[in-house]
């Protein structure tokens, strides 16, 4: 997406992106509710509700692409919230207390719905915003599963599930329509197979496809997973891709290196971190980020299914069970070198990285990079500190190669 | 009974065992006893001292320990984990068996994988806390969550802890509590007898010593300074600000002596190592897991949890009516999020509600500590206080 030559789907995920806000403000209109939910709450039963699910995090991150993130954020400072809250939040907030707004306003909830596997910070932000916009909250509460997920934990979020069936039946006064969820379901599995199909192509050498392109599409599968809408996109994605393969078209056509990056990206820097691994022939390709949505949902038994795939995500997971599940991308897209980003907006995956990353490099003998920066506020952006540190990081990875 | 040492001599004794906290540890384990650990806040110790161990709080800190965790930690999480995980490197925890780690926030719920990976014990845990609070799914997980922890200790002390000794440990620190409750409440009436620092000292000490022997030394102190008070012997220093705190822990601890010489007296708190800790009881009737359970929802809101709306905010603007505070001082660590969420709505509904409140940032070994005192101060003065 960024230097090869664009995917038409590029101006599809636009045209499709606007379309869906503007879907959203016109619910408003019809009386639809507006139901903010998290990037990993089970979304599906939103839709099979009919309520109209609204991404506060995607419009985060798109403040943080647009590169507003600190301005918008100090109109949350400004109210009292401190600069060293996750920058999703902030933006959210301060997009509340904001005049300018340069990516519009964000999507006033009627009911606010959080799953807090990624991480507190989610739970006190929307909790904030239930009271904030005065309407009901609810918690999927997932508490971390560190090894084996345990009867105790899946029967507890199981109970929440029917807690939340309940909800919405008393919210929307219609029972809760299980064919329908069945329906949603068989598209989220077919959008996330053609993800994983999608970021498969990666693998390939050179690719036709990496992981920042990837985090460009990576909305539709967050926002969209349940709707037609989805499936239709990844197929589009999927298509133009096997083109490209046809075609010889690369994104980097005498690619050299694969990596692991782990983690979001500095999102008003995505293009300058693609042209800084680009200089060096390299290729990010792989994330627990990117890859935590290859989902597959078993239709036989959609409520544990649900929690299985929401819950058993890698950010709600314990120590030794993450630095596998790098490892073990890292293998599987045979990568030359690992990144680790210390995102300061993000304590739950940044806390505990810098032991990661000597673990990683003792076990799989690989050259890496560790950096500080922030996903979305580039006050905390050092380019110089970080050029310096790549710069190294790319030297030792040419010299261990040869 | 007479009493065999003088209140000031209590009081030192406390001191000197918050003030070493590695010595307190090394004087436990002459015996055989072992010990177990537990990171701030809301893990059952009931059920530790039950299963035959010995249950401490890591609440005594150490400022110089904090860079200590600087190569595993990033300097922006919160003092209070780098200084306890800090510490454990520097040894100070050596002698502990085991220890336990409730995942409240997002730091708490990192340390552990650092923790194991950089300073494991034999016995180490995540207790794993409900976070909602409000509806029935929350209970059943929370006593099944006791069940499994109670399975974990059983194993790891190698016997079973039947119904009727967890019993006796819940009356046991219900006992304690309730005569911390009684001093705390002389202390608000008679600050000139029992001040912040003292006060807040017996609390944060009954969590690293056995219970035992720390419900006799307050019974005693408390007889003492009923004496005192009947004696009409409460002289001496004037307080004439009452202050409600908020936060999660007092630290630094300085911040007590500061309201001391300033006259002001916390008259409460929702504090993990304050009142909050003393503040209710494990319901003695019926099965003992599901009561330590119903303590937990009853216990005073704080930032992890996320109750009805509002309650955190309700909770203390009741607090102030029912202290009669004059104001709330907000006491928060740098980069804890959870408190950072919630002071901004905090303090507008406070303020909404006519009720002066005041917020300092603290760190631990962090700003110097007259910066605090200058501030706490002004606040103090605003509200007509001052000695
Ligand atoms: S970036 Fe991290 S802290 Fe922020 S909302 Fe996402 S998971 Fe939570
Ligand atoms: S002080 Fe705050 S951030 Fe630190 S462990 Fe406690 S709740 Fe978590």
């Amino acid at each position: 997406m960024i230097e090869s030559p664009s995917f038409k789907t590029t101006n599809l995920f636009k045209r499709m992106m606007a379309e869906y806000l503007e879907r959203g403000v016109a619910a408003k209109e019809k009386g639809i509710p507006i139901a903010w939910v998290t990037a990993t709450f089970p979304v599906e039963i939103i839709y099979a509700a009919g309520l109209f699910p609204y991404y506060p995090e995607n419009f985060g991150a798109r403040i943080a692409a647009k590169k507003v993130a600190a301005a918008i954020s100090a109109a949350a400072e400004k109210q009292g919230y401190f600069p060293d809250l996750c920058a999703y939040a902030r933006c959210g907030i301060g997009n509340a207390f904001s005049i300018k707004r340069p990516v519009g306003e964000v999507l006033k909830p009627d009911v606010v719905f959080c799953s807090n596997a990624q991480c507190g910070s989610l739970q006190k932000w929307f909790e904030a915003a239930g009271r904030y916009y005065q309407v009901p909250f609810f918690l999927i509460d997932t508490p971390l599963i560190e090894n084996t997920p345990t009867t105790l934990i899946k029967r507890y979020i199981v109970d929440q599930l029917h807690e939340l069936l309940d909800f919405l039946e008393l919210y929307t006064g219609n029972t809760f329509n299980f064919s329908r969820l069945a329906e949603v379901i068989s598209l989220s599995n077919e959008a996330c197979r053609l993800w994983n199909e999608i970021l498969e192509m990666a693998a390939l050498k050179p690719a036709p496809f990496g992981y920042f392109d990837a985090c460009y599409h990576l909305a539709p599968i967050v926002a969209w997973r349940g709707t037609k809408w989805a499936v239709d996109y990844y197929k589009e994605l999927k298509k133009e891709l096997e083109e490209r393969l046809d075609n010889k078209v690369y994104v980097i056509p005498d690619e050299r290196y694969k990596l692991y990056f782990d983690h979001i990206p500095v999102w008003p820097r995505l293009r300058w971190f693609s042209n800084l691994l680009l200089e060096r022939k390299a290729l990010a390709v792989a994330s627990q980020y990117t890859h935590a949505w290859a989902w597959r949902f078993d239709l036989n038994r959609p409520l544990e299914s649900l929690v299985k795939n929401h819950t058993e995500v890698f950010i709600n997971r314990g120590y030794e069970y993450r630095l596998e599940q790098k490892i073990s991308l890292m293998n599987e897209f045979k990568v030359d070198g690992f990144i680790l980003f210390s995102n300061r907006s993000c304590k739950p995956k940044a806390l505990g990285l810098y032991d990661k990353y000597n673990i990683i490099s003792e076990r799989t003998g690989l050259p890496g990079v560790i950096f500080e920066a922030d996903m979305s506020d580039e006050r905390y952006f050092n380019e110089e500190y970080i050029k310096k540190l790549f710069g190294e990081f790319f030297d030792r990875l040419e010299r261990e190669s040869t | 009974m007479p009493a065999r040492k003088n209140a000031k001599s209590i009081y030192e004794d406390f001191n000197k065992i918050v003030a070493n906290p590695v010595r307190q540890i090394k004087r436990l384990r002459t015996g055989a006893v072992r010990i177990i650990g537990w990171v701030p806040t809301d893990v059952p110790e009931e059920l530790i001292h039950a299963a035959g161990a010995l249950p401490i709080g890591i609440v005594a800190l150490d400022n110089p320990a904090v860079s200590r965790s600087a190569p595993h930690m990033q300097a922006w999480s919160c003092s209070l984990m780098r200084c306890a995980l800090g510490m454990a490197l520097g040894g100070s925890f050596d002698l502990l068996n085991g220890l336990i780690i409730p995942v409240i926030c997002d730091t708490t719920r990192m340390v552990t994988g650092i923790w194991k990976q950089t300073k494991p014990y034999v016995f180490m845990d995540n207790f794993l806390l409900p976070k909602q609070i409000d509806r029935p799914s929350a209970k059943d997980y929370l006593i099944g969550e006791m069940g499994r922890l109670k399975a974990r200790l059983e194993q790891f002390m190698d016997r079973t802890i039947t119904a009727s000794e967890l019993c006796e440990s819940i009356k046991l620190y219900n006992y304690n509590r309730s005569i911390m409750r009684k001093l705390f409440s002389l202390h608000t009436c008679h600050p000139e007898l029992l001040g912040n620092k003292d006060m807040y000292n017996i609390i944060k000490t009954s969590m690293l010593m056995p219970k035992e022997l720390h419900t006799n030394m307050i019974a005693e102190l408390l007889q003492m300074l009923e004496k005192k008070v009947d004696d009409n012997k409460s002289g001496g220093k004037k307080y004439n600000i009452r202050l409600l705190m908020s936060g999660k822990v007092w630290e630094p601890p300085e911040i007590m002596n500061i309201l001391d010489s300033l006259g002001a007296v916390s008259v409460g708190d929702d504090f993990c190592t304050g009142y909050r800790y003393i503040a209710n009881d494990v319901p003695e009737t019926g099965e003992p897991l599901r009561s330590l359970a119903e303590r937990q929802f009853s216990r005073l809101p704080i930032a992890a949890f996320a109750g009805k709306c509002g309650d955190r905010t309700n909770s203390i603007i009741r607090m102030v009516g029912e202290t009669h505070a004059d104001g709330v001082l907000f006491v928060h660590l740098r980069y804890c999020e959870p408190e950072n969420f919630d002071y901004p709505m905090l303090r507008d509904d406070l303020s909404a509600s006519g009720i002066p409140n005041f917020r300092i940032e603290t760190e631990i070994g962090g700003l110097p500590v007259e910066n605090y005192n200058e501030q706490i101060k002004t606040f103090i003065d605003s509200l007509g206080g001052g000695v």
